[in-house]
């Protein structure tokens, strides 16, 4: 049962891009080990190298003091290793049970499923997160039906159940609630105890200091620190990520705010998980919106881009509005950037361009002047500070934050006057998280209204004027100046009244 | 409760909308041809439907894993060009069994190089099964350049008259299909199936044998284009190469109907065989309404265009009144 793994030196190239240069990586039986690294600094393919998705160039993979090489997800399968995909790697079109259960289906002597044992067993699994969970996911319903938090729990109980020796964790709680981050944890330190090496991969400082015993940090494809997480604090692993010191002391503008005209005005708003919501921003103000994941926080920017419908009033900009498509909504001068980055935010397979330019072509003439569409869309990488290649490259050969620069970038291009920010910095490393901070308040400097949804709490409090908690679809508290402490946000997310908080 | 949702229940039951349409194209049928369930008219209806129903059954196990074969109705000409031309009117028995087994190897064979390209080499199955669509269309040719040759009508009697039990010989084949389809449905290699044809990526990091799994459907697709050019060739009792030509389109168009989504992954084998007996029905009615028969194919592609539209129809007048 137990196992030791350790990568030497590895190495892996993608086309002639170097993902990993000099990827080192111990973990052994009973320990939590945090792999840790900005985007595009070799994570993902690390941990993709010890499961056996990718084969490495260079370099060696050492199980229990033997050379191994995985040249497939069964080879690593079969040694006990097994991992819970950032990506997913659940069927959409599937049931629950079947999606955990796929390979290793127990089959009667006719060779057939055996549907009832698949189903109570996946009963059983689905007992781990109880109480977190909503009561209508059942081991029959379809995943394609799951709400992102419950997919990525399927996600987990199909990488546990197979009873693994190593369980590899890539980025598993980006979209788990409080509550559900906190089971998880719980069943982390079981399995640590059952005698399981896992590799945890997570962009949240926090959850890597309250799970991990030992860490190892990526920087650009190369392994350049490791060890016991006891002996270091947060500020010298961001250090060691970036190179560079105290990038979390971004600065808020607190320049004295002059009487500026209501931008936004919204009167009591109702939609699918909205019950009511009423709030007013004013010109050139951040204002976040907190709460537990699915509170209506989605719908309530969605509802403000005329991406479904809505009752209640609406006014923007003086004007009394009521948007029945994105298109009006963009046509007033409003963005939103959309919570599934690669799905609603982008073209994923189509080049950086097509995706800077794609709601602004119109303004490049018949036939498009592709010239200045070229220049303008250089110009808002540079100011994006995007690293790329060319133009030309595809969205999908992008690290997290990057992409999510683009679909910021597409929007900026339009010069909008209200910005709808749906979780824009979830699976976005904290170099480029820096960067976010700083746009975003220099756009507010000029003018530009802000609504920015956020399920980093501590990004709320350091970053907003003001934050409006959503609970259960309605606005439970508004926080803002003394108020808008981390502990007082996440009381108020957990639905405590004011007082109780206290 | 929960309200009445056609998309719920189409959901849970892709064969549904088939099995409307086929109402329909049934109480149609039988007021313009009121002997329609008497036997003997049921049988020559079935007999005649049997090499599509085959055909889409193998053509919906394409789908379902992520591909699409267009092949198959260059396969089913080159069984039914081998059957005529090498067992002949005269044959005997003995020969027509070993050409009916030579057949189902040959549609085997077809399928694997199909299979092969698209699985292995990784290429587009759209194309590539176009283009050996032309491969056996013209392998067939070669093989019978002019309509002509033919099998022991002992042979085609036996497809055309027999009734077991009282019940025509289609019944028992669509029956033999959808028993083993079932089981297939209900193994693992069944979940592999529709694993492969919803993701393929994640069936890959779940260690789904993804290629082997792509390669079978193609080859799956083969041995029953072959059971259809056989069942072709003891219906018409000669041999044609252009037989097969048409039945590609229609096999997929029968899928469609038959609610397996073109996508991958979702919907079943029982839905395009129904689909396929409605496309027969809808024939049959187009050819009891006295159209002139150069309406024929205009009238028959907008009843198949309305059928398809429908579904989306009724969801588009929904979320209009919502």
């Amino acid at each position: 049962m137990t196992l030791s793994l350790s990568a030497r030196n590895v190495v892996k190239r993608y086309e002639g891009v170097v993902a990993l240069s000099d990827g080192n990586l111990d973990v052994n039986s009973g320990e939590v080990v945090a792999l840790i690294g900005a985007n595009g600094s070799g994570k993902s393919t690390m941990s993709k190298i010890i499961n056996g998705v990718v084969v490495l160039d260079g370099g060696q993979l050492l199980l229990d003091n033997q050379l191994v090489h995985f040249t497939s997800p069964q080879a690593a399968k079969k040694e006990g290793i097994s991992t819970v995909f950032q990506e997913l790697s659940l069927i959409p079109q599937m049931s629950v049970a079947d999606n955990i259960w796929l390979t290793r289906e127990p089959l009667d002597r006719f060779g057939r499923v055996k549907r009832k044992e698949v189903i109570s067993r996946t009963q059983g699994l689905l007992a781990l997160f109880e109480g977190t969970i909503k009561t209508d996911l059942k081991p029959e319903t379809l995943v394609s039906a799951l709400p992102p938090d419950e997919k990525q729990i399927v996600e987990i109980l199909k990488a546990i159940s197979v009873d693994p020796r190593m369980l590899i964790l890539d980025e598993a709680t980006a979209s788990l609630d409080s509550r559900q981050v906190q089971r998880l944890f719980e069943l982390v330190r079981r399995w640590k105890e059952e005698g399981k090496a896992i590799v945890f991969v997570s962009h949240r400082m926090e959850e890597i200091f309250r799970i991990a015993d030992r860490f190892s940090v990526l920087r650009n494809g190369k392994t350049v620190g490791a060890g016991n997480i006891k002996e270091v604090t947060e500020k010298d692993l961001v250090k060691l990520m970036i190179a560079k010191d105290s990038i979390f002391s971004f600065t808020r503008s607190d320049s004295k705010k002059t009487e500026k005209p209501v931008c936004l005005q919204v009167n009591d708003l109702h939609a699918d998980t909205l019950k009511g919501v009423s709030f007013s921003v004013t010109e050139g103000e951040l204002v976040g919106i907190g709460g537990l994941r699915g509170q209506g926080q989605r719908d309530l920017l969605l509802a403000l881009f005329g991406d479904i419908p809505f009752s209640g009033t609406v006014e923007f900009a003086g004007k009394s509005i009521h948007f029945h498509h994105p298109k009006q909504a963009m046509k007033n001068g409003v963005a939103l950037v959309p919570g599934d980055r690669n799905r609603e935010g982008l073209l994923y397979i189509r080049s950086i361009l097509e995706n800077f330019q794609l709601p602004s072509w119109a303004r490049y003439g018949f036939p498009l002047k592709m010239g200045k569409a070229r220049k303008d869309a250089e110009k808002a990488g540079v100011n994006l500070n995007l690293k790329m290649a060319s133009l030309q490259q595809p969205v999908s050969s992008l690290s997290g934050g990057n992409a999510q620069k683009v679909v910021i970038g597409k929007w900026l291009l339009r010069q909008p006057m209200l910005l709808l920010l749906d979780d824009p910095t979830k699976g976005v490393d904290v170099g480029t998280k820096a960067e976010f901070y700083a746009l975003l308040t220099r756009l507010c400097e000029e003018g530009k209204t802000i609504l920015f949804y956020s399920s980093d709490d501590e990004e709320l409090v350091g970053l907003c004027d003001r934050v409006m908690v959503l609970h259960d679809g309605k606005i439970h508290a508004e926080l803002g100046g003394a108020t808008l402490t981390k502990e007082k946000l996440i009381a108020a997310s957990l639905g405590v009244s004011e007082e109780g908080a206290q | 409760m929960k309200r009445f949702s056609w998309n719920g229940l189409t959901a849970r039951y892709p064969a549904l909308f088939a099995l409307t349409l086929l109402v329909l194209a049934l109480g149609i049928n039988f007021l313009l041809q009121p002997n329609l369930f008497a036997r003997d008219t049921l049988n020559s209806n079935m007999r005649v439907f049997l090499p599509l129903v085959i055909l889409a059954a193998g053509q919906a196990v394409v789908i379902l894993g992520g591909g699409i074969d267009i092949s198959v109705g260059g396969i089913v000409s080159i069984v039914n060009t081998i059957l005529a031309t090498r067992v002949g009117l005269e044959g005997s028995p003995a020969a027509m069994w070993q050409y009916v087994g030579i057949s189902l190897l040959v549609g085997i064979l077809a399928g694997a190089l199909n299979g092969f390209f698209v699985a292995y080499l990784r290429l587009q199955p759209i194309i590539t099964t176009y283009a050996t669509s032309f491969l056996y269309a013209g392998l067939a040719l070669f093989i019978l350049p002019n309509p002509g040759g033919g099998i022991p009508t002992t042979a085609s009697e036996l497809y055309r008259s027999s009734v077991p039990l009282g019940l025509p010989l289609a019944f028992y084949v669509i029956a033999i299909i959808l028993f083993v389809w079932g089981y297939i449905r209900s193994t693992r290699y069944g979940n592999f199936l529709f694993s492969v044809g919803g993701k393929a990526q994640a069936a890959y990091e779940t260690a789904v044998p993804v290629t082997t799994i792509q390669f079978s459907t193609y080859v799956i697709s083969g041995l029953m284009a072959a059971f259809s050019g056989i069942a072709i060739t003891m219906l018409s009792g000669s041999g044609n190469a252009e037989i097969g030509s048409a039945m590609t389109l229609n096999s997929i168009t029968a899928v469609v109907i038959g609610g397996t989504a073109l996508s991958g992954g979702i919907g079943g084998v029982a839905g395009p065989m129904l689909g396929a007996i409605t496309l027969g029905f809808l024939q049959n009615i187009i050819s009891f309404a006295d159209i002139d028969t150069w309406w024929e194919t205009l009238a028959k592609a907008s009843i198949i265009v309305a059928a398809l539209a429908t579904p989306g129809l009724i969801n588009l007048i929904r979320r209009r009144r919502a």
